[in-house]
């Protein structure tokens, strides 16, 4: 499907700041499954863009307001074409968890079975993956079980989190947003061996009462390899098998990797952040 | 046997909507079925529904004001039955090149009116800005709503000899056009109703509802109904017919200057029931005329004290003020480099070649061959004042390098396009005649375009301008779903 996404965010700071530096990742990828047709990512106060592409492959826009300023506002506009993503009649089992020993040495595995910066595999997290796994000896089963897990265990709650909380006090409260229970999902998926990486993006909310959870800003879920079979997208928040609904951003360890937004500036915190985020679908 | 009425036609070595470089007898695929349908027409049945399609020209009042015109000054704008028509896989990269454009002159205006970054980078020399008469001082350092300085901005496409869309230039004035756009659909589904649902073709219907959300998003008082209005110079003005379609298919108001009134920074409109404050005036009336205290101490068809309530923030007019610098011709030339800078981009739609005669090497090279380029003045548009260096006369050639010598800043220079060519209705059967493509590119909430635009054909035999002032006519433009 060909889906149109405008993101909007909009800073108000109560006295003008300076020396603002800032890195967006507001540009979505192309890969298998989806193409990037256009993407148009845009500042106010105007300043002038620059672009390279980071280590996990992600498109990153910087730029600098040297200037007093009272607002900052980033805007991108993207138009995707995606295809189909996964067969809902035959999921890939049949890949024994046994065979994810091969995958620990692997290069292009390891960051993802990794502690990273807000996801850490320890005793705790590893005992209660453990204890959600159950009789499952199969990988995609696995991950599927510790996705129902979150959403059915976990309370969705916008007030309770940051965007600075670490998976460790999400798995203690059981409480967060799509981020938050992404990075469990993580946790519970490294603990066991199954790699396992943060994506942000969007979807398009096709439901008839419009029903999934976090539309109104970015998204986020979990990608999980399984040997033989590619990378798997999975939905804790909406306890969804990602399809051709989704839209990827950027994928990497965890949230601090691809934040779609970053930077620093000299002077007050912000008085408030809108946030708008607008799917359509296109013809 | 009534004749075949491609029998004769010749593409002459242009490219054609409908053949592309191809035989005459072969057209493309998205044309096949126009094609058929016009092999299919009864003798006579033509000329049926061509007057058929005037007389309705005629009850809708379609018609615009030719300026300096001895015989009467108003005309019905002449429509031409023959669709053009885009595949879908062509509107996807135009409608993605227009939205990029849009951003970038947005984002240049919102810039040369607060830090001037772009200047002090030196990716466009500052003279070309101060030199620009629409500039604006009374305009730096404005807070402007929603940040957006143009909200309707109509580009001219064209297409050169390979089939290859140019942007010929931006309009981000008062561009006009788009009430021909959606009565030349209404028209064309009375008179072709089964060729029309055949083809799935994307509606346009729905642009005076964007329009309208795109005032309204200017609005200082979100809290309520925003009241907008339509400000028109008059019945003398060559689009008032527009003017008055839009302001009814949008359900509001058509004012003239002395209709409004400013007091105390607000402005309000005189009505029968006493005066109502205006929130949003979508104003097809040039800055230079907007505000007698400010501009053009003679205009009559301004509302003293608007600019006051502008700058104050309790009124909003779209466009905005000093939108004219973006689509200055000289600016033209940087647009590429806008999106560079802005956007860290690649432009999607090209510029057509084009020399500054203020820049000496340029005016050296134009004021040598004046005969194969296009001359422009900078700063008018609907196709007055130019020359086409292969159709002058001595006389003019000479005229022409006087005033570029005298005054470079104001002339600019592109290679002769041959425009590419459309099946017309002519006296003598179906010619080819040259056309461009004006799409209309709304920035409200999000940037918005309805799919295809005003197709303008040049009707006068090898004519390249398509300017209605200019004896040009047009065309209903169907962009296909797939």
């Amino acid at each position: 499907m060909r889906l149109y996404i405008h993101h909007k965010t909009h800073y108000r700071y109560p006295s003008p700041v300076k020396d603002s530096f800032n890195e967006l990742r507001l540009h979505p990828l192309s890969n298998q499954w989806q193409k990037c047709e256009s993407c148009f990512v845009n500042v106010f106060p105007t300043s002038r863009l620059h672009k390279y592409l980071d280590l996990n492959g992600n498109l990153v826009h910087h730029f600098e307001i040297p200037q007093d300023h009272s607002k900052l506002i980033v805007e991108s506009r993207s138009t995707i074409s995606t295809h189909k993503r996964v067969d809902f009649e035959s999921f890939p089992y049949g890949v024994s968890m046994k065979s994810l020993r091969e995958m620990e040495g692997k290069a292009d595995c390891r960051p993802y079975l990794q502690s990273s910066s807000y996801v850490e595999i320890n005793p705790e997290a590893w005992r209660m993956a453990v204890d959600v796994q159950g009789e499952s000896k199969d990988v995609f089963q696995t991950a599927y079980l510790i996705m129902e897990f979150i959403y059915e265990r976990f309370e969705y709650s916008k007030a309770t989190t940051s965007v600075h909380s670490h998976a460790n006090e999400i798995l203690s409260t059981r409480k967060g947003v799509c981020q938050d229970f992404a990075h469990a999902a993580l946790a519970l998926c490294r603990c066991l061996g199954i790699p396992a990486r943060y994506v942000s993006g969007y979807f398009y909310d096709h439901t008839r009462n419009q029903s999934m959870r976090g539309s109104e800003a970015s998204h986020a879920w979990i990608e999980v390899l399984v040997n033989g079979h590619g990378w798997f997208g999975l939905d804790p928040t909406n306890n969804r098998v990602v399809d051709e609904t989704y839209v990827i951003l950027g994928t990497g360890r965890d949230y601090k990797d691809v934040a779609p937004i970053t930077g620093t500036y000299y002077g007050r915190l912000p008085e408030s952040m809108e946030i708008t985020v607008t799917v359509k679908p296109l013809q | 046997m009534r004749p075949f009425p491609f029998e004769n036609y010749l593409t002459e070595g242009f490219f054609d909507e409908m053949f592309g470089k191809g035989h005459p007898h072969k057209p493309l695929k998205h044309y096949q079925e126009v094609y058929n349908r016009l092999g299919r027409l009864e003798s006579g049945e033509i000329l049926e529904k061509r007057s058929q399609a005037d007389s309705s020209f005629l009850e809708h009042g379609v018609t615009f004001t030719v300026y300096g015109d001895e015989e009467g000054t108003e005309k019905i704008f002449p429509f031409d039955l023959i669709p053009r028509i885009i595949p879908h896989s062509e509107w996807t990269v135009i409608d993605q090149g227009l939205r990029q454009r849009m951003l970038a002159l947005n984002l240049f205006l919102h810039d040369i009116y607060q830090d001037a970054k772009i200047l002090s980078d030196g990716i466009i020399p500052t003279e070309v800005i101060q030199s620009s008469s629409n500039f604006r001082k009374e305009m730096v350092g404005f807070d402007i709503p929603k940040d957006i300085f143009i909200q309707v901005c109509g580009s001219d496409l064209i297409r050169d000899d390979s089939g290859t869309y140019f942007v010929l230039e931006d309009n981000a004035r008062c561009p006009s056009g788009a009430s021909y756009l959606l009565e030349n659909r209404e028209i064309m589904k009375k008179t072709f109703p089964q060729t029309f649902q055949g083809m799935s073709v994307r509606s346009v219907e729905e642009y005076p509802e964007l329009l309208l959300k795109t005032l309204e998003n200017l609005s200082p008082r979100q809290s309520q109904k925003p009241v907008c209005v339509v400000l028109t110079p008059g019945v003398y003005n060559s689009a008032y017919f527009e003017h008055t379609f839009l302001a009814r298919q949008m359900g509001i108001e058509i004012v003239e200057g002395r209709d409004l009134i400013a007091i105390d920074e607000f402005v309000y409109m005189r009505t029968t029931h006493g005066l109502v404050q205006v929130d949003v005036i979508y104003r097809r009336v040039d800055d230079d005329f907007l505000d007698p205290l400010f501009f053009n101490k003679d205009s009559m068809l301004g509302v003293p004290g608007l600019m006051n309530a502008y700058l104050r923030g309790n009124v909003a007019l779209a466009n905005g003020i000093g939108t004219g610098v973006a689509d200055d011709k000289v600016t033209y030339a940087y647009v590429p480099e806008m999106i560079k800078y802005y956007l860290d981009q690649e432009p999607i739609l090209s510029n057509v070649p084009t020399f500054l005669c203020w820049r000496e090497k340029d005016r050296k090279y134009v004021l040598e061959n004046l005969k194969s380029l296009v001359i422009k003045p900078a700063n008018e548009s609907g196709g007055y004042g130019m020359m086409v260096g292969s159709s002058s006369s001595e006389k003019e050639r000479q005229e022409f390098k006087d005033r570029i010598s005298s005054n470079p800043r104001d002339y600019i220079a592109q290679p002769i396009i041959s425009l590419s060519r459309h099946p017309t209705f002519c006296e003598d059967g179906i010619e080819g005649r040259h056309v461009d493509l004006r799409p209309f590119i709304l920035y409200g909430k999000d940037i918005e375009i309805v799919p295809g635009g005003l197709t303008r054909v040049a009707l006068k035999k090898n004519s390249l301008i398509v300017n209605s002032s200019q004896g040009g006519g047009s065309k209903d433009t169907w962009v296909l779903k797939n």
